[in-house]
């Protein structure tokens, strides 16, 4: 869908930006507002234009919450303030973020609002640039912005702080009174519990919680769904204190909440479904190192504070404040041990490649979390293979069995490298990429396995199937494309055991996976 | 003294409905069938619908289907069935 296009037209003369020279090459000037969900989107792209065009951002907000935006999303491209929002006013701005290609007269080249992939690639292709926004990188096609700032509703005085978009308040949380002689933590693994005990969420210790985070107690962070639960920060911290979180962690646990909502990745159908799904939480970044994240030997397991509180704490607010509860609402045929916790981070200082946020498209300095709805890990054991090819043949033949052997196109895998492994791959030159685009070629599924077994799941879907021949034999592809198969690098550096982790349904009709900085 | 806790649960107010009395008969009533796009999910209600207007003569059948089983109903799903007597959703595979 594409939105109706700002009011200065093409070939019309920007009104002068203070301080600024314009050059002899074209030059993108975007306005954005700091709490806009859809401007925190653009930036990655932003920042990508930025590595080989000249981006000018230009912030309607105060300085504090400039450069807390420009800290956050690490910003690689200059920021001015838009003070008293005179050129937003001059512009005649009605939604961010805007974006106006002008060229060296400054005469618009270009202007639109919102997000738009296909947008931002053609702007890219004007400014002679590669394309910055990929398909189904987790990000959707387009986003409307909101409404610029000098068109809000006036709060205290002409140019006071606009009303924060996206955030409410909500209701403050009821005071329980647990009477004397009564055990107190038995009452609270009974009330509160995911069926292991909890620390007891007293005012004391949520107030020394709530000491580590930046917002009001009561802002709304999300509704949680199924159950569409106001997740306040006074509830994520009462929920963070009886994971055992530390108060450095809140941190991470509110955009966190945020991202585990975000609708692309559907948390609805995952707490809803009958599948294995529970959300995979991947921490990247300085943050790994900063609050003690596990990314070494024992990544998936019990052996650091950091991952087992910050995924028990999600669990627990998906739990209480979402409603998702076992034998309720979560129908789960099997489950998932994930249900408990679910949080790696990546070895980053093992990947020979980029880490995982950078090519999602953020800055490697930057910290970032990504969430997936993902079945447990499958174990792949390879220790006597010598090239890429064969370390990646071994780990297709897991991919393959993916949700089940015979269905193929309807889910996406994370392979969880182990530096091992990922050693070997690279060593022989290969890109991560390459790597991808090998084990997209040889996963499939031989014609042979759907013989006499037309009703079994996934026979009925081999007209959409692409054929292909692998080592000479006629095989449905797998996946849809390279991208369906993420790879990141996670594990102690001895021992060569990687995994592969299978999807929910994925892509706009089931989950996508999701990436936002922290 | 008793010990204080910070509750927390859940404590969003949630508006309480009550469904509508189920009717007696459904002879000469409008029945939607809603199929959340499983597979097989068709086959069920192909039936379904034969079996309603044979057996139990209804006066009209609403088929309906969501776009993906793995999302709530859009609005205009909801909008589609609101003004049946019954309803009917084939949930599982």
């Amino acid at each position: 869908m594409r939105y109706p296009s700002t009011v200065l037209d093409i070939g019309q003369t920007v009104p002068a930006i203070p301080g600024l020279d314009l050059g002899s090459d074209p030059a993108l000037i975007v306005f954005f507002e700091t709490d806009c969900p859809t401007c925190r989107l653009a930036v990655p792209y932003l920042n990508k234009l930025a590595r080989g065009a000249r981006v000018i951002g230009i912030s309607q907000d105060d300085q504090a919450a400039t450069n807390q935006f420009t800290q956050q999303l690490a910003t690689a491209f200059p920021v001015q303030r838009d003070s008293g929002l005179a050129l937003s006013r001059r512009f005649d701005l009605t939604f961010v973020p805007s974006l106006f290609l002008i060229d060296h007269n400054g005469r618009v080249l270009r202007s639109h609002f919102g997000f738009d992939k296909a947008v931002l690639n053609e702007i890219a292709t004007q400014m002679r640039c590669p394309p910055v926004a990929e398909d189904f990188d987790g990000a959707p096609q387009s986003k409307p912005g909101c409404m610029s700032r000098h068109l809000e509703p006036k709060v205290e005085g002409e140019f006071g702080p606009g009303p924060a978009i996206g955030f409410t308040r909500g209701v403050p949380a009821s005071v329980i009174e647990v009477p004397d002689g009564e055990d107190l933590f038995e009452y609270c693994f009974q009330t509160f519990g995911d069926a292991l005990p909890v620390i007891p969420p007293t005012p004391e210790r949520i107030s020394n919680m709530l000491s580590g985070a930046t917002v009001n107690p009561g802002e709304v962070i999300a509704r949680v769904p199924p159950c569409y639960g106001e997740a306040t920060v006074e509830k994520i911290a009462a929920n963070a204190v009886m994971a055992g979180c530390l108060p450095n962690m809140m941190r991470v646990l509110l955009p966190l909440v945020r991202v585990v909502c975000d609708e692309r990745l559907n948390i609805h159908g995952v707490q809803a479904t009958t599948h294995f799904a529970a959300p995979l939480v991947l921490i990247n970044g300085p943050i790994r190192n900063e609050l003690g994240f596990a990314y070494r030997q024992n990544a998936f397991s019990n052996v650091a504070r950091a991952n087992s509180t910050l995924g028990r704490a999600l669990q627990l607010i998906l739990l209480n404040i979402g409603g998702a509860r076992p034998d309720a609402i979560d129908m789960s045929t099997l489950g998932n041990p994930g249900k408990f916790c679910y949080c790696i981070a990546e070895h980053e200082e093992a990947n020979p490649w980029e880490p995982f946020h950078v090519e999602r498209g953020f800055q490697r300095q930057q910290s970032a979390l990504t969430l997936f709805a993902a079945e447990a890990p499958h174990g792949v054991s390879e220790h006597t293979a010598r090239t890429p090819e064969q370390v990646l043949k071994s780990i297709s033949y897991a991919l393959a069995t993916v949700w089940t052997y015979r269905a193929c196109l309807g889910f996406d895998a994370v392979v969880v490298l182990c530096p091992e492994h990922a050693r070997t791959i690279h060593r022989a030159g290969w890109t991560k990429q390459q790597a991808r685009e090998f084990l997209f070629e040889n996963t499939g599924v031989p014609v042979r396995a759907y013989q006499d077994a037309p009703d079994a799941e996934g026979s009925q879907l081999i007209s959409k199937y692409q054929e292909i021949l692998i080592d000479g034999e006629r095989c449905y592809q797998k996946f849809r494309s390279p991208g369906s198969i993420r790879i990141v690098v996670v594990g102690g550096t001895a021992g060569k055991f990687s995994a592969v982790i299978g999807s929910w349904a994925a892509g706009p009709r089931g989950s996508e996976m999701v990436t936002y900085p922290i | 003294m008793p010990t204080k806790l910070i509750n927390p649960m859940n404590e969003t107010p949630v508006r309480v409905s009550t469904p509508p009395a189920r009717p007696r008969s459904l002879q000469g009533k409008t029945v939607g069938l809603l199929d959340i796009s499983k597979t097989g999910g068709n086959l069920f209600l192909d039936r379904l619908e034969h079996l309603l207007r044979e057996r139990f003569h209804v006066a009209n059948v609403v088929r309906t289907m969501k776009p993906t089983f793995a999302k709530p109903a859009p609005p205009g799903i909801i909008e589609q069935l609101r003004a049946v007597d019954a309803v009917v959703e084939a949930l599982a595979d």
